[in-house]
């Protein structure tokens, strides 16, 4: 029973960490209809931009002092550079390619994947670079399962994040705008709602949760590499597709099934085959519905 | 304009009149092979600074007899079969005279298929899987040690010194951790219960599902036979889920970045690795002063590649000239004290091992037992 209880803190914490990329995903492409590959490597940059930050505030005795501040900060800045990063990306790599055929803004995509990836192995170097100290040690004993103060705080964290992005979306007039554009972007711009300003903003808010996922992964894994984002990258977007690409909900479900099945298939099963399982799963729900958990039939003028 | 048109025909004709006397300056051309892309791309880096190290060191005692200068072609082989072999044949057609190179056993194999053909010779610093010198190749040679001498090592230490009963073995499936899982299961024989034998992926970075399943068996010790960057996260995890086994682990995860990743909770493992000459060897010393100079700290793999291209170069220069049989029977003949270890080559081409065994203490690798003479070190 313990064991079964470990499996699932430690399926859940990884789910909250795929979720937190997945929304990125569908949420561009729910806007645009475009898989943002460069998204795993936002991702990346998070955790780097994180463990600079951390770095710096250690070796400046703050994190000492003041610790919840720090990782605060850490937070910020990391959520602050990735929503630039993503704006910058979306201004040289999308925006040009607007009118241009669906194909073409995918290579953009997967181009601009290898160019961030290898500009941060450039830059950073090829090493891994680790996390301080901090916080991570440390955790609670609840019947024979050891959940570590660290995947409390990401999977509190993560919520936080999903509680506060599905207000943002459902309750605000800029939320209102991106569900109007995701939904017709002609007929959203006739009725004057800026385009070009929804776009960015859903960039902006994916770039900042996959940044928070980045700092959250850093954290817990202690340490981060300039080729970390590839297969996150690819098992949110599983996610994402999972959970009915463009889905809000289904991307949250879809991280967290993903990451269940995973931990599961290793502690159950095969460790070896672990993605097998995760994908076989997303076969056979694509199999029964092609449009995903959440995904709804829509008509071709809306997708 | 007209200016312009007559400074370029100068140039053009200067440049023929040049060419001739470029081309005859004699070339010698090296290349290595490591991946310096990819999760592996650090112990892949280390080799290719170990060999630079090397050459740079050559060209300020004047170069190689017969040749005007060195030039080195480093490939990166990624730690994978299929980009190994294109690197190896791009070498075969540069005419490339040797190779220091791979890093990974599953990429020496297929590489050195070709290389041996094209009648390069390849010196591996790293690649440890018994295979990659039990194949009777003619240009084949081997800087570190092996497999199954690592985990005799090993498994004696694990029988005799610490005297355990059970057993987790996690590898990721490559020639190298295979193999060597595989070995030291055989080497282990009944004397230890093997109660787990797990699998990963490269590139896997959670591993909270099979060390929860590991938790439940309480093995005594969990060896991980893995590379670097995941031994660290493992090590890290396992201490996350309060896993009583000790961890041991081998030569790849063996690197200085065990110490900075992992921290306290690489604390007390134990390692199988070559061990590393006393410090006051001259041969020693001058390898370490280059290399510390303009790379900082060396790889585990730095020192390795560092002597097998001087090696190479030293038997190039004692032939005289390209021809590979002749130079492959030089290096047999070879005996040199490297930055290593002292060096001589048994016909297969290995070079011999001298796995010690190692403890992290105080965030240091400490010698702590030798296999030999079942000695406290």
């Amino acid at each position: 029973m313990d064991v079964f209880l470990q499996q699932t803190i430690n399926g859940l914490t990884l789910g909250a960490i795929y979720a937190l990329i997945a929304l990125g995903y569908t949420m561009v492409y729910g806007i645009i209809q475009l898989i943002n590959f460069a998204h795993g490597e936002i991702f990346a940059a998070g955790g780097y931009i994180g463990v600079i930050a951390l770095s710096f505030l250690q070796a400046r005795g703050v994190l000492e002092r003041h610790p919840i501040l720090g990782l605060f900060l850490a937070f910020f800045l990391a959520m602050f550079y990735c929503a630039f990063l993503a704006v910058a990306l979306e201004r040289v790599a999308y925006k040009p390619l607007r009118g241009a055929s669906r194909l073409a803004l995918l290579l953009s995509a997967l181009g601009m994947s290898i160019f961030f990836s290898n500009g941060m192995m450039l830059c950073q170097g090829v090493y891994d670079k680790a996390y301080p100290h901090f916080f991570t040690s440390g955790g609670f004993n609840i019947g024979g399962a050891i959940i570590t103060n660290m995947q409390v705080f990401i999977m509190v964290g993560s919520v936080i994040l999903m509680v506060t992005l599905n207000i943002f979306v459902n309750r605000t007039r800029l939320g209102k705008a991106m569900r109007a554009t995701a939904q017709d972007r002609t007929m959203s711009a006739i009725l004057g709602i800026n385009a070009d300003k929804t776009i960015v903003t859903t960039f902006v808010i994916g770039a900042s949760l996959a940044a928070a996922a980045g700092v959250m992964v850093g954290l817990y894994y202690g340490s981060v590499r300039f080729d970390m984002g590839f297969i996150p990258g690819i098992k949110a977007f599983a996610a994402a597709v999972l959970g009915g690409i463009g889905n809000l909900t289904g991307a949250m479900i879809g991280g967290m099934m993903i990451g269940m099945v995973e931990i599961f298939a290793a502690g159950y099963l095969a460790s070896e085959y672990k993605d097998v399982f995760a994908f076989i799963i997303l076969i056979l729900v694509l199999y029964f519905r092609p449009t995903g958990i959440m995904g709804v039939q829509v008509d071709d003028t809306r997708v | 304009m007209k200016s312009l048109r007559i400074l370029l025909t100068t140039v053009i004709v200067c440049g023929f009149l040049i060419y001739p006397c470029l081309a005859g300056a004699k070339t010698l051309k090296i290349g290595s092979m490591s991946p310096l892309t990819g999760q592996y791309a650090a112990d892949g880096n280390d080799i290719k600074q170990g060999v630079e190290t090397a050459i740079a060191i050559w060209e300020k005692k004047g170069g190689v007899p017969g040749y005007d200068k060195i030039k080195y072609y480093p490939q990166d082989s990624a730690c994978d079969g299929k980009q190994a072999v294109s690197s190896a044949n791009k070498l075969v057609n540069l005419d490339a005279v040797g190779v220091v190179g791979a890093y990974c056993s599953s990429a020496t194999l297929p590489a050195s298929d070709v290389l041996n053909d094209g009648k390069v010779l390849m010196l591996t610093p790293a690649s440890t899987n018994e295979k990659v010198t039990e194949r009777g190749f003619q240009y084949m040679f081997r800087v570190c040690g092996r497999d199954d001498d690592q985990s005799k090592a090993a498994a004696k230490f694990l029988i005799t010194k610490l005297n355990i009963k059970t057993i987790a073995i996690v590898d990721d499936k490559t020639t190298y951790t295979q193999g060597l899982a595989d070995n030291l299961e055989k080497s282990l024989g009944d004397k230890v219960k093997v109660v787990a034998r797990e699998h990963i992926n490269q590139g896997d970075k959670d591993f909270s599902g099979i060390l929860t399943k590991i938790k439940a068996k309480n093995p005594d010790v969990l060896y991980m036979s893995l590379y670097n960057p995941e031994g660290n996260l493992m090590a890290i995890q396992a201490k996350r889920l309060q896993l009583k086994a000790k961890l041991m682990s081998e030569d790849a995860v063996y690197h200085p970045n065990y110490l900075k990743i992992a921290k306290d909770a690489g604390e007390g493992t134990y390692f199988t690795f070559g061990q590393p000459p006393s410090k006051d060897i001259p041969e020693v010393k001058a390898f370490l002063d280059a290399y510390t100079a303009k790379y900082g700290e060396p790889g585990s793999y730095s020192s390795y590649a560092f002597d097998a291209t001087n090696i190479l170069l030293t038997a190039i220069s004692k032939v005289g000239g390209d021809d590979p049989d002749k130079i492959a029977s030089a290096i047999r003949g070879i005996k040199m004290q490297g930055a290593s270890k002292y060096i001589t080559f048994d016909p297969k081409g290995d070079s011999g091992s001298t796995y010690k065994v190692l403890v992290v203490k105080g965030g240091q690798f400490m010698p702590f037992w030798d296999p030999d003479s079942g000695k406290d070190l």
